[in-house]
């Protein structure tokens, strides 16, 4: 692995995901900001922080909050640049990517970079604000944002399923994996719904033919906060700094009827080849992943379009591996004795999906399980390096960063 | 949506407007004015696939829609593939009830038809919003038609009929016993309404008549449940359609919606026949709609007669294929049926509505005009009248001394229900589907308020070599794959459609 990470982070701070009815958005952002703080092991003050990167999908259209920049301003007692990043589910991804950026330009030494979404407060009208993440067109033909990913997932058990009842039956194996995870994720929005079956996924309520409402990820309030800084610095403020080895962004069309495949998705095959190229690292090298599983299929479609698995072979090695898996812990996908898990706290279906929080929630479960701080939901191996990946709408947008623990 | 927005997409969604590439081919949806491959030296053609058929590349059923389609229940969405311009467009498959439990994945590959439908509303107060990004399945209730222009071998002749469409929903209820003789009924369903009507059937009208229809000058559409008060459906035709020549996204040609009850189209046969005979006009051809999603107070005696659809007759003067040969109107103020401003259902006047109103009117027009064309009842061949129901046109026929024979044919009110603007005009079209060479129809229609005329056409040679193009009113009233629904869905149904 090359040894010049782009950035360092140092704290990590987020909310439980859920219905968070009698909050309003601030509360939970200072919460998360506060945890993540509070969770630099010596200490960084808040006049070090020179910039905030901020991602949110919905405010302006569900929550009627605009000027981000000015309310978070407010909201910490800065008067720092700060910037507000919309790309739908990979609103937060993109606000880790710009910070990055921010401090690869050699402008912020230290950056607060923070992700939320207060879903409940619009309830009656979520799935048509959630359309926003889609083609103007595609809302027109009547489609709901589940119904976006049911047409590639109709097409990929078409082209790829061979009409094998295994096929559907490993996309629920996903969401029964996910729901496994997040029980020992105290911040986890089923944590307390327990274990779900195979079976559960296949008998629940049918939202999107062929999506089922568990195959789903679920409508969530919540904010999660990162700061990051220089990595040269980072020591400065922990001995444990988890490095940000690359950070790509990618895009596609936002329409899935423009695409020349919608059985993948290209914007995560850029980002994941760029981010691989950087890092001098193969596929194989990864040890754990945050995958965007906003429904299941995009969890498979993950695992084919960063070379984990040959295109339209997901589904069978998914199977196998959830098959075979014995155990009580974390349930890995496996590739010829290699390893891969998976969306360690529960993914976006089991943890929860506040858009704009998703992409760094990812980073801070991640951030949590190399510095082995995950307490009862720590993974039950040596692991060091791992990816996030996390999409906007059907693959409008992806973002991918590979992070390590140890790098030298 | 706000009404700029719904101008610009409707520039594109009503006949599924895309771009071509003339360099490279690359086919655009939605369109864009220079190609990806060329750049700026691009040189970008604008075509539709209006006409053409697609493919159902994938989709998904929607069970829990946006609140902009909760109306419609599920349904089903999807990417719909044209091979021949090599573009995918995302769309909504129509005239489809989706089971609860189906693999999508047998959709796949199955042909299917664009159809003009309504989407969705803003509220009560708000814009409709149509497109033709609806489909309809190929193997199901419609064959595909394909639109080819015929260049005219009888030019200048006398005015009359060029070509007819007669559009009939897929969906029908049965009466638990005949209501004055009708059977069974048309109905809307959920996304189709009077407006939806008016341009399938002037689609079928123009490919039927095989003309431009940028030579269509003019377009009246009449009717009594047009969706907007203040709104004509008459400029949703013309632009779905492209009638008259094509200038900065508009046309020049004209029309209005009119209303007189269910003679609102039937009375401007005459003027449409008169315009492309005028010199003045300019035009070669008129379109004169009648379209309705027939009204009636729930529980009404009429709820269980009216029907839905439309039908669009072309007038002009080239390969006509029935002439216009007498025409004698009949009106008074008799206060049979009527609607207020503001109100939903009309109101009638029960037995009024027949002797004084609809059989004064419909008889005295029949029987004047044939005594003052001097023509005795066995010159005509067929008489097609206006049906509210079964049994009045029967007895007004009888009491201008026709026969069965003459009247039976045009009696597909039985099957369809009382069609209201398009009621008279499908008795004709029924008639125009059978009908030789140098038979003479006699047509009366009624509105109420109230008025009458009655009209004397002449069949002419070139009915026959149009009639394979034709989608007769036979076929769509046997079609073994029309659906019946119960009395709830069709309430629903029409009510939906109607606001």
């Amino acid at each position: 692995m090359k040894i010049n990470p782009c950035a360092a982070i140092i704290g990590a701070g987020r909310t439980r995901f859920t219905e968070r009815w009698e909050e309003d958005p601030k509360a939970m952002i200072g919460m998360a900001g506060m945890k993540a703080f509070e969770s630099v092991d010596k200490g960084i003050k808040r006049n070090e922080i020179e910039a905030g990167f901020f991602g949110s999908f919905l405010y302006q259209v569900t929550n009627k909050i605009g000027l981000v920049p000015g309310y978070m301003s407010r909201e910490l007692g800065l008067n720092v640049p700060m910037i507000n990043t919309e790309a739908a589910c990979a609103s937060g991804g993109l606000a880790l990517h710009n910070a990055c950026l921010g401090i690869e330009s050699g402008r912020y030494n230290a950056i607060l970079v923070a992700g939320f979404e207060k879903m409940s407060d619009r309830q009656d009208k979520i799935i048509d604000d959630l359309m926003f993440a889609a083609d103007p067109y595609e809302f027109e033909a009547g489609y709901n944002f589940p119904g976006l990913y049911a047409t590639m997932m109709t097409r990929y058990m078409y082209e790829f399923g061979n009409n094998d009842s295994r096929c559907s039956e490993a996309l629920a194996q996903i969401s029964a994996k996910n729901h496994h995870h997040c029980i020992k994720n105290k911040y986890a929005q089923f944590k307390d719904k327990g274990e779900i079956s195979v079976e559960d996924v296949l008998n629940s309520r049918m939202i999107a033919n062929p999506i089922r409402i568990l195959h789903s990820s679920p409508i969530s309030d919540g904010a999660v906060a990162l700061i990051i800084t220089k990595p040269e610095i980072a020591k400065k403020y922990t001995d444990t700094p988890i490095y940000i080895m690359s950070s790509q962004e990618a895009t596609d069309h936002v329409s899935l009827y423009t695409r020349n495949k919608i059985t993948s998705v290209m914007s995560t095959r850029l980002a994941v080849d760029q981010a691989l190229k950087e890092t001098g690292l193969t596929i194989n090298d990864i040890d754990i992943a945050e995958a965007h599983d906003c429904f299941s299929i995009e969890e498979a479609f993950f695992l084919e379009d960063s070379g984990f698995y040959d295109e339209g072979k997901a589904w069978k090695n998914i199977y196998e591996s959830y098959e075979s898996f014995k155990g009580s812990g974390h349930i890995p996908y496996l590739k010829n004795g290699k390893e891969l898990t998976v969306n360690l706290g529960g993914g976006l279906k089991a943890d929860g999906h506040p858009v704009g929080a998703t992409g760094i929630r990812q980073a801070f479960e991640v951030f949590k399980q190399l510095r082995k701080e995950a307490n009862e939901n720590q993974i039950d191996r040596e692991v060091n390096t791992a990816m996030c990946h996390n999409v906007g709408g059907t693959g409008g947008i992806a973002t991918v960063h590979i992070l390590a623990r140890d790098i030298q | 949506m706000s009404e700029p927005i719904a101008r610009r997409n409707l520039l594109v969604e009503y006949r599924l407007r895309t771009t071509k590439c003339l360099n490279c081919g690359d086919t655009y949806f939605p369109p864009k004015y220079f190609c990806n491959n060329e750049g700026r030296s691009s040189k970008m053609l604008e075509v539709d696939n209006f006409y053409e058929k697609g493919e159902f590349y994938s989709g998904s059923v929607i069970n829990e829609p946006t609140n902009r389609f909760n109306h419609l229940d599920t349904f089903v969405s999807a990417i719909i593939s044209f091979r021949e311009s090599k573009v995918s467009i995302p769309g909504r498959i129509t005239d489809y009830i989706a089971p609860k439990a189906i693999k999508v994945e047998e959709f796949v590959g199955k042909k299917v038809i664009p159809r003009f439908r309504r989407s969705y509303s803003d509220g009560r107060d708000g814009l409709i919003h149509y497109s033709s990004h609806n489909f309809s399945l190929e193997d199901d209730y419609y064959t595909h038609q394909k639109y080819k222009v015929t260049k005219p071998t009888n030019i200048n002749g006398k005015p009359g009929i060029v070509g007819y469409g007669v559009y009939l929903p897929k969906f029908r209820i049965k009466n638990d016993e005949p209501a004055l003789g009708v059977l069974e009924r048309s109905l809307p369903f959920a996304d189709e309404d009077t407006t939806t009507f008016a341009v399938e059937s002037g689609k079928r009208a123009i490919i039927h008549s095989a003309i431009n229809n940028n030579e269509v000058r003019k377009c009246f559409v009449g009717s009594e449940s047009s969706p907007y008060v203040v709104k004509p459906s008459m400029a949703t035709v013309i632009q779905v359609l492209e009638l008259g020549e094509k200038m900065n996204g508009g046309f020049f040609s004209g029309g209005i919606d009119s209303q007189f009850a269910c003679k609102a189209a039937t009375d401007l046969i005459i003027d449409a026949a008169g315009l492309v005979a005028y010199p003045v006009f300019k035009g070669k051809y008129v379109m004169v709609i009648g379209a309705d999603n027939s009204q009636a107070s729930p529980g009404d005696r009429l709820d269980y007669t009216v029907g839905a659809g439309g039908v669009a007759l072309i007038f002009g003067r080239d390969d006509v294929i029935a002439t216009l040969d007498h025409y004698l109107p009949y009106t008074s103020d008799t206060p049979d049926f009527y609607r207020r401003e503001g109100e939903k259902y009309p109101r009638h006047g029960g037995r009024f509505t027949g002797q004084p109103a609809y059989f004064k009117h419909v008889v005295t027009s029949m029987k004047t005009l044939m005594k003052n064309t001097g023509l005795k009842n066995n010159d005509i061949n067929h008489v097609a009248i206006h049906s509210p129901n079964a049994k009045f046109p029967v007895q007004a026929a009888q009491e201008a001394g026709f026969e069965k024979k003459q009247f039976e044919t045009g009696l597909v009110v039985k099957k369809i229900g009382n069609l209201y603007s398009g009621s008279t005009l499908a008795a004709l079209s029924a008639i125009l589907d059978i009908a030789k060479p140098g038979e003479r129809i006699l047509m009366t229609s009624y509105g109420s308020g109230s008025g009458s005329e009655s009209y004397i056409f002449t069949v002419t040679n070139q009915i026959e070599e149009k009639r394979k193009q034709a989608i007769s009113v036979k076929e769509q009233v046997e079609n073994p794959k029309k659906e019946y629904v119960d009395y709830h869905t069709y309430r629903k149904w029409k009510d939906i459609s109607y606001h």
